[in-house]
């Protein structure tokens, strides 16, 4: 079972949040932008800690743009939370069975409305309630222990774990020695209570104790006086049988220090792994059906390489059914080794609130979801967390643009635009990323002529058009329009132009060729290196003499001997002063301007 | 925990019976042929709650069906007394109420196609109109159409699966007269109580995920008194339990078969019983009736059984009197010198059952009472209190409450306010729902001395809160009307002084009440001892039936479900010289 898909209209930062979901869900997000208000959403429905007064919001919680709650018969928050393949688990098919949809019998509903319940326009807080239903139909009631069995638990921040794993009442150890001892048959709990009695009793005997213990005796006593001597004794552990499982305690480092004692980051890594083993076991106990737990922005104190391992683990396939995982992190290290799938962007779009999108709904092809898997890995998911990008076919492009955008009087960095090398054409998924994150984009791509054929990038940009046009949502070109992309060049450039689509008349290479000023700021950036040997210094010279015999690959293969942020920061210095070549210039101006 | 040591205290009590201790145990599809006295309850909760708490694991239950509503009283109690109460875990109810609470309710918005909310139970004139409408659009012939009805209704309930070849094979403007009846009840938002078990049936057979879902709330499915439930719920068990792995606990007797009017059918039951992947568990012993009842029993039967009386058991008595006169001369014997015997022998009231055939057969009996004043209580279609309403039985309970059943919390205020909400507002209501209800029944619930006129009380009742009750009530089928009924039917009349509300809910500080009742409303209850009045060859077996065997055998089972209902004493009151064709055998067999 899974949450299938959330619906938020009117609370704080949502106006109209609708998002599918998969299993697990890590939600990214800038700081302020709704994840834990996306959170508390579910908490609404499905936390059982919450308390009854924490359930019935207040007339601040409605979504800021909304002018006034109380107008119009008053406005209502409201909350749809749908879950999928329950039928499968006897268990969860009698909690959720009489909640289907009416129109989707393998969909069930659970909804929360906060709104007004009085006669005419409310007049205070007081006039509003709220209420907790399923199907989509306010007489039907959540059966009884719903939220006992399939619960949310939040795991907020991290931040307790020391003394969570030091208090035995809050401790996950708890229950699972609680359930361990409980088998044990009492006889030998009386014969280990006995030993550990003994043994206890003869380190107390040694003088050395007995004269600290008479003396601090004495010490209380005088302080206090006979009456109200306290009675002070040394003693080891608690030795009653009924109490032995109080002395079992998880230690770390070879038994050398307490797990409470351990770094923040271990104990974290503890009480997570504890928790999550917790759960486990109330599931086995039938305590609980199903666990959604809540873990909210775990990078707080854990390493980033913690983080990638922990987090790759946990959502790796094959994981138990009866659990989701519900992770927000602002953390690039977790969303680039989560599942695409299962990653969900809430972002603030002025006047519209915050909206969520999860990437399950780009309907990836395998080989699209291993090219940006791949990609969100190996940039660490920087893409997930700009304002701008400008999607580009290699390397070189990827170096050579902050310099140009420099050029043009643009610092990206400070923009939160990313230059974004998609390793080939193979544009398709990532612009329909960018469309469905309403991310402001443009796409350099080559024109690729070829001898006796329409140039590569004709069909290129043909298609893209298409794929824009249908992540919008637009109507599908007419056959005579498509006809008319494929045949007519200028209508198809100025059509490229209005998807963000920037074409040159050949390559990279032939650009900078024809822009001669840039090419030799590149050439003497390379020549300046002092570790190339003859054989380089001999290539750059032939390249300066002669532009046209510029070979973009090799161009790359010495810079990166230069490395390329070191490159990029050279090449900057030198051309800010000089134009780079119109095709790129536009390309970073559209995703600036629509920044702005 | 408390139900665990209660039930293995109900399993301790029944280890001397091996039968009822294997039927309590079992976990396969299982028939138990229980007959008259037998045990049969015991060890049907028994079951359900050794099922309950062994076998089916929280958040899924059982459900046990019942042929009527009083019945599912008498299982939730004796399920109470066992810690276990009927909520979300446990459904007790008839098979309509499981058709419309767990079937038609929950999913036939997702299925049906002609569903619309909103939907109510049609009232007597909703039928007769659709009834009269339906005719003229099918068959449109001569005769009269409620007539021609009783024999398309007969089709209705036996023909279950409407994709048989039986549904159009035979009489097929009767198919036609039905499908236009059910069609003209949708068009006005109705459906009938008949259409419940076929609607369920029909989504039930149609959509694997309504099966799975019942299977995952009920694994085990417990049905009472299988012989008197007709055919579609018999294929709905046989649906359920059969293809959809839903385990089967049936109890019932075919001897006690005595609904055929209302379409149960014997054969049924011992079909079920005759299937390989059933066992079949018989329970010998009849604890309830003497020795020599028993062996009368056969006779009224007309067929041999092997029942026995357990070791040590008392012989019973069996005794005829013979009137010289009709129906007002035995009324007079049996008020005047039967009963008043009785009672120097040590019986009370309360102890002694009435029993006649029909009910007209107990008007003279009745207004006899009355003008004696002696105190009965009747449990037939004239009752006060219909044993089978879930309205009356409410309103019956509040009394209870109110005049001192609230000091030890019997009933408990906590049932009365489910049993309220379930009435207004069926399986699932909100919190603030239930909230406000609470509020209203005990704001009016004032406690009251026994002495008060339950006439006023009542109309009280009705105006102050089960009349608005009635107005906002989601449930559907409720008969609101009972609680009209009884306020009419408390009405002083002017004789005798006005009924006080003690008397009303039974509580007769000790004098006890003569309980009254047909042959089929005494149906599951015993009494010390029975008075049968009228047994006259006019009337069992009825005239007609003599040269049908089928029926004379249906009315044989009428008298044997009376002769049973006897523990000590069994006396038989007819008009001599007309006697029973039946009396003379069942006197031989008394003598053995």
């Amino acid at each position: 079972m899974h949450i299938s898909r959330v619906q938020i209209r009117n609370f704080r930062n949502f106006k109209a949040l609708d998002v599918s979901l998969t299993q697990n869900a890590v939600i990214v997000g800038e700081n302020r932008a709704g994840k834990s208000n996306f959170l508390y959403a579910l908490r609404l429905v499905l936390d059982p800690s919450l308390p009854e007064q924490a359930r019935s919001l207040k007339v601040t919680d409605f979504w800021d743009g909304l002018d006034d709650p109380f107008a119009n018969g008053g406005a209502s928050i409201e909350i749809d939370i749908d879950f999928t393949e329950f039928e499968s688990d006897p268990a969860l098919n009698v909690l959720l069975g009489d909640l289907r949809l009416a129109e989707d019998h393998t969909t069930a509903r659970l909804s929360y409305r906060f709104r007004p319940d009085c006669e005419g326009d409310p007049k205070s807080e007081a006039d509003f309630d709220y209420i907790i239903f399923g199907g989509d139909d306010e007489t039907r009631s959540l059966p009884p222990k719903f939220r006992r069995r399939v619960v949310l638990e939040v795991m907020s921040a991290l931040r307790d774990a020391e003394s969570d794993l030091g208090s035995w009442r809050r401790s996950p150890l708890r229950p699972l020695i609680d359930h361990a001892f409980s088998e044990i048959d009492d006889t030998e709990l009386v014969k280990i209570s006995d030993a550990i009695g003994e043994a206890s009793s003869e380190l107390l005997k040694l003088k050395n104790i007995s004269t600290l213990e008479d003396s601090l005796r004495k010490k209380l006593r005088d302080l206090a006086g006979q009456r109200h001597d306290i009675d002070a004794k040394f003693g080891i552990i608690s030795n009653e049988p009924s109490r032995l499982y109080r002395v079992l305690k998880l230690y770390i480092d070879g038994g050398l220090r307490e797990i409470s004692d351990a770094s923040l980051g271990s104990a974290n890594l503890a009480l997570l792994t504890l928790r999550l083993a917790e759960y486990e076991w109330r599931r086995a106990q039938n305590d609980q059906d199903f666990t959604i737990v809540a873990i909210e922005e775990p990078e707080a104190h854990l390493h980033p390489q913690l983080q990638r391992k922990v987090f790759r683990s946990l959502f790796a396939p094959g994981g138990t059914s009866h659990q989701s995982l519900f992770v927000t992190t602002h953390s690039p290290t977790i969303a680039s080794v989560t599942p695409i799938d299962q990653l969900v962007i809430i972002k603030d779009q002025p006047d519209e609130g915050s909206k969520a999108h999860s990437l399950a709904a780009l309907n990836l092809t395998k080989e699209d979801r291993e090219d940006l898997q791949g990609y969100l890995d190996a940039t660490r998911a920087e893409l997930l967390f700009s304002r701008g990008v400008i999607f580009v076919e290699g390397p070189a492009e990827e170096v050579l643009l902050p310099g140009f955008a420099a050029a043009a009087g643009y610092n990206l960095d400070e923009l939160g635009i990313t230059i974004c090398s998609v390793d080939g054409v193979n544009f398709g998924p990532y612009v329909r990323m960018g469309e469905l994150l309403s991310l402001p984009y443009s796409v350099i791509t080559d024109w690729d002529p070829i001898a006796g054929k329409d140039p590569l990038g004709w069909a290129r940009t043909r298609e893209l058009i298409v794929d824009i046009r249908r992540a919008r949502g637009l109507k599908e070109l007419s056959k005579d329009q498509v006809s008319k992309l494929s045949s007519d060049e200028a209508f198809l450039r100025s059509g490229a132009l209005k998807y963000g689509l920037f074409l040159n008349s050949a390559t990279l290479e032939t650009e900078l060729a024809k822009t001669p000023a840039l090419a030799d700021a590149i050439l003497a950036v390379l020549a300046e290196e002092p570790l190339f040997g003859k054989v380089l210094k001999k290539r750059i010279a032939e390249y300066q003499a002669d532009h046209s015999k510029i070979s973009a690959e090799r161009l790359m293969l010495m810079i990166g001997y230069v490395g390329k942020g070191r490159f990029a920061r050279r090449l900057a210095e030198r051309i800010s002063l000089l134009a780079p070549p119109k095709y790129i210039a536009d390309a970073v101006k559209h995703v600036v301007e629509k920044l702005a | 925990m408390k139900s665990k040591r209660l039930l293995q205290a109900a399993l301790q009590s029944l280890a001397k019976n091996k039968e009822q201790t294997t039927a309590a145990r079992i976990t396969t599809n299982t028939v138990v042929l229980a007959g008259p006295g037998s045990g049969k309850t015991k060890t049907l909760t028994t079951a359900m709650a050794r099922s309950l708490i062994e076998d089916v694991e929280e958040p899924r239950g059982v459900a046990c069906i019942t042929y009527n509503n009083e019945c599912a009283y008498e299982l939730e109690d004796r399920l109470n007394a066992l810690g276990i109460e009927r909520g979300d875990r446990v459904f007790i109810g008839t098979v309509h109420s499981f058709a419309l609470s767990q079937i038609i309710l929950p999913y036939g918005r997702c299925v049906l196609p002609d569903w619309v909310d909103g939907v109510t139970v049609a009232t007597d004139q909703d039928r007769a109109e659709a009834i009269e409408i339906a005719y003229k659009a099918t068959i449109n012939g001569n005769d009269d159409p409620k007539k021609r009805w009783e024999f398309a209704s007969d089709k209705r309930k036996l023909v279950v699966d409407r994709e048989s070849p039986d549904w159009r094979g035979r009489n097929p403007e009767l198919a036609d007269f039905i499908e236009a009846y059910e069609a003209e009840l949708r068009y006005r938002k109705k459906i009938d109580f008949d259409d419940m078990p076929l609607i369920a049936y029909d989504m039930v057979a149609r959509h694997a995920w309504i099966r799975d879902s019942i299977r995952a709330k009920y694994p085990v499915l417990f049905v009472d008194e299988y012989q008197d439930l007709g055919h579609a719920l018999h294929l709905l068990v046989l649906k359920l339990c059969f293809e959809s792995g839903i385990r089967l606990f049936a109890v019932g007797d075919a001897d006690q078969s005595i609904y055929g009017f209302n379409g149960a059918e014997p054969s049924l039951l011992e079909n079920l019983s005759k299937r390989a992947d059933v066992t079949t568990i018989k329970l010998k012993f009849n604890y309830r009736c003497g020795t020599r009842i028993i062996s009368a029993s056969m006779a009224a039967l007309g067929e041999e059984r092997d029942y026995t009386g357990p070791d040590g058991a008392h012989q019973g008595v069996i005794s005829f009197h013979p009137v010289k006169g009709g129906q007002a001369a035995q009324a007079a014997y049996v008020l005047g010198t039967l009963i008043p015997k009785l009672q120097t022998e040590g019986y009370s009231l309360n102890d002694i059952g009435v029993l006649y055939r029909w009910a007209k057969h107990g008007k003279d009996f009745v207004e006899l009472a009355e003008a004696r004043g002696i105190p009965f209580v009747r449990a037939d279609n004239q009752a006060l209190i219909k044993r089978n309403s879930p309205v009356a039985r409410f309103v019956e309970r509040c009394a209870r409450w109110a005049i001192g059943g609230w000091k030890l919390a019997n009933p408990k205020f906590a049932h009365l306010l489910r049993d309220a909400t379930s009435l207004v507002f069926g399986m699932s209501a909100t919190d603030a729902e239930r909230k406000q209800i609470g509020l209203e029944l005990i704001s009016f619930l004032k406690p009251l001395e026994p002495a008060f006129p339950v006439h006023d009380w009542l109309a009280s009742f009705r105006s102050k809160v089960i009349g608005p009750w009635a107005l906002r009530a989601r449930t559907i089928g409720e008969h609101w009307s009972d609680l009209d009924e009884m306020i009419e039917r408390t009405e002083p009349s002017g004789k005798g002084s006005a009924l006080s509300i003690g008397v009303f809910c039974g509580d007769t500080a000790g004098a006890g009440a003569l309980n009254l009742s047909t042959f089929h409303s005494a149906k599951g209850r015993e009494f010390r001892a029975v008075i049968l009045l009228g047994m006259d060859d006019d009337v069992i077996p009825h005239p007609y039936n003599v040269n049908n065997p089928r029926k004379l055998k249906a009315d044989r089972r009428e008298f044997y479900v009376a002769v049973t209902r006897a523990k000590e004493e069994l006396h038989i009151i007819y008009t001599e010289g007309h006697h029973s064709m039946f009396l003379p055998e069942l006197a031989q067999r008394s003598q053995d």
